[in-house]
């Protein structure tokens, strides 16, 4: 009988036994109830708070239309802490992916002891960056950091890393890089991996070298995870807050202030709900922006050159 | 000179390996060494004499315990039910018969994925309010099993998608409902998927810092990473007692990465392609 049914039969009772309304709506009430109440409706209240002047308590919101938002622009450390973004995803970009590229080739090269490369050199990406800015703080420590001690071997004086203002933000920008870089090295590698071996062994028999090879055909061929990497190093660079807050909070005098950690300290701390609100709108359009810019300029030519 | 080009590679991954492994060496000497002034005298040397207090002090002053069966079960608990609502919304999308609004559902649900959820800080903290939940666990399970259910049910829905329709054919004529057909059938099947991302919401969950840091104030609920930060600030003079308690909250995570590593990388790999 079963096997026997024909097409129509089978069709028509799975469509009858997979079509039940209240079964359906019960399947997909709870996961999209919190999706709607944790995604969508913030969202609105943030466009709608970040108008009024609320304090995140009282009952009263007065409306107050752009006033935060020309608040914000018109702030010198509001401006400073978008820099400390830019620089975030500038680091990212012109140090952070070169070594990513150099390493993943070199790990995808050797081999021997690939297995202990790819373990070590993830292991930072899985610890929490909590943690892993309380252990930096440590190793920037002026007296007995680990820095400064390996600086003094090289005759260089001692440098207060997290509490001047040159310093600071590169203190963080390599604390981010030393937990994230590995992170992106296992991705590109998967990649290079995925590469079939008779590319490569044509490039040999022509008489290639090894850096020619890497180059002429794997990078070409890598272009577009190396693309991905960028846009999410970006990503990662507009949510940079944890870091910040754990190493320095910001200081000293807002000069590590990101986009995130400016909101928080107004919002939250000085209960200046509305206006922290306003910043969290321009977070979100300043996110979509350089995405946006990104796809249109860079990440659109490398699909070409990768449908080629 | 052939010997000589295969160990050059090895030369500067080897460099690699120590900036990534020595931080972690570094910790691990200091937090058995006697003093600040032992650490500074000889950053990079072995300890003289092994001091096992500082490891007592840091479990009983950090209150490591408590802070760690919190993330532990906050973590856990927050990643199943984001694992089972997703499944079911997955469910739902990818095997029963409402294709229309299955699409439409499965479109919002990706959209979700290009929100950044730092900038909804502030609106879900109104909303911890409002339900009366702050400084309670609740607030961050809720907003955890939330947050992790847009990626969750994108690559389960994926999972799902590709299970051969033939098996749920069988199912249905020997008498299964849609019900019984998810918890029988299909939810063992995507088993292997679920692993995968139980791990990586799971560490999302344990390495959260900032709706734990704002959304809790009472010291006995407090999560490892924010009570970690809290132990620094308090005992900040003694770095040899902070080492262990770093060693403390990062010693889970590493014997868990040992065994499960293969499952880590991919799962974490396959989750960061989801932009």
């Amino acid at each position: 009988m079963l096997h026997g049914a024909p097409f129509f039969f089978t069709e028509v009772t799975m469509n009858k036994a997979l079509r039940n309304p209240l079964t359906y709506l019960l399947f997909v009430l709870p996961a999209l109830l919190l999706f709607l109440a944790f995604f969508i409706y913030p969202v609105f209240t943030a466009v709608y708070n970040s108008f009024t002047s609320w304090n995140g308590i009282s009952q009263d919101k007065a409306w107050i239309g752009l006033g935060n938002y020309t608040t914000a622009l018109d702030d010198a450390a509001f401006w400073q802490s978008v820099k400390n973004n830019g620089y975030f995803i500038l680091f990212s970009c012109l140090i952070q992916v070169p070594v990513i590229i150099i390493f993943s080739l070199l790990i995808a090269q050797v081999k021997k002891l690939k297995g202990l490369y790819k373990t070590a050199v993830f292991l930072p990406s899985i610890m929490s960056t909590a943690v892993i800015g309380i252990l930096w703080g440590f190793i920037y420590h002026p007296d007995f950091g680990l820095m400064n001690e390996a600086l003094g071997l090289l005759g260089i004086e001692p440098v207060y890393w997290l509490s001047d203002r040159k310093w600071a933000m590169l203190a963080i920008l390599i604390t981010n890089s030393w937990q994230w870089t590995g992170f992106y090295i296992i991705m590109v590698l998967a990649a290079i991996l995925s590469i079939p071996a008779e590319l490569e062994e044509a490039a040999v028999i022509d008489g290639a070298t090894g850096l020619q090879r890497a180059l002429r055909i794997t990078l070409p061929l890598i272009l577009p995870i190396i693309s991905v990497v960028i846009m999410l190093s970006i990503a990662g660079a507009m949510k940079a807050a944890d870091i910040v807050l754990v190493m320095t909070k910001g200081g000293p005098a807002g000069s590590t202030d990101v986009m995130a950690t400016y909101m928080i300290r107004y919002a939250i701390t000085s209960f200046k709900h509305g206006f922290g609100n306003s910043i969290a709108v321009l977070i979100f359009v300043f996110t979509i922006l350089i995405t946006a810019a990104y796809q249109l300029l860079v990440a659109r030519r490398v699909e070409r050159m990768d449908s080629r | 000179m052939r010997t000589v080009k295969q160990t050059i590679p090895h030369v500067f991954l080897m460099g690699y390996l120590l900036v990534i492994l020595y931080p972690f060496l570094f910790v691990l000497f200091s937090s058995v060494k006697t003093s600040n002034q032992e650490i500074a005298a000889s950053p990079f040397g072995w300890p003289s004499a092994i001091q096992w207090d500082n490891y007592i002090n840091a479990w009983v002053n950090a209150k490591i315990s408590t802070y760690f069966f919190n993330s532990l079960y906050i973590g856990i608990l927050s990643a199943c039910l984001s694992i089972l609502f997703a499944a079911m919304l997955a469910f739902a999308i990818s095997r029963m018969r409402y294709h229309r609004t299955s699409a439409l559902l499965f479109q919002l649900v990706l959209l979700g994925m290009l929100i950044p959820n730092n900038a909804l800080l502030l609106p879900i903290y109104g909303m911890m309010r409002q339900l009366d939940i702050l400084d309670t666990h609740l607030a961050l399970i809720v907003p955890y099993t939330a947050n992790a259910i847009p990626f969750t049910v994108i690559i389960l829905t994926a999972f799902m998608r590709s299970i051969p329709g033939e098996i749920e054919e069988a199912a249905v004529m020997d008498g299964l409902r849609p019900a019984g057909l998810f918890a029988k059938i299909i939810l063992p099947l995507t088993i292997p998927a679920i692993v995968t991302i139980f791990i990586i919401n799971f560490l999302g969950n344990w390495n959260e810092f900032l709706l734990a840091n704002y959304f809790l104030s009472n010291d006995a609920l407090k999560t490892l990473p924010v009570g970690m930060v809290g132990f620094r600030d308090a005992y900040n003079t003694n770095y040899a007692q902070m080492s262990a308690g770093i060693v403390f909250s990062v010693l889970p995570v590493m014997i868990i990465y040992a065994i499960l590593q293969e499952k880590i990388i991919e799962g974490v790999t396959a989750g960061s392609v989801k932009g």
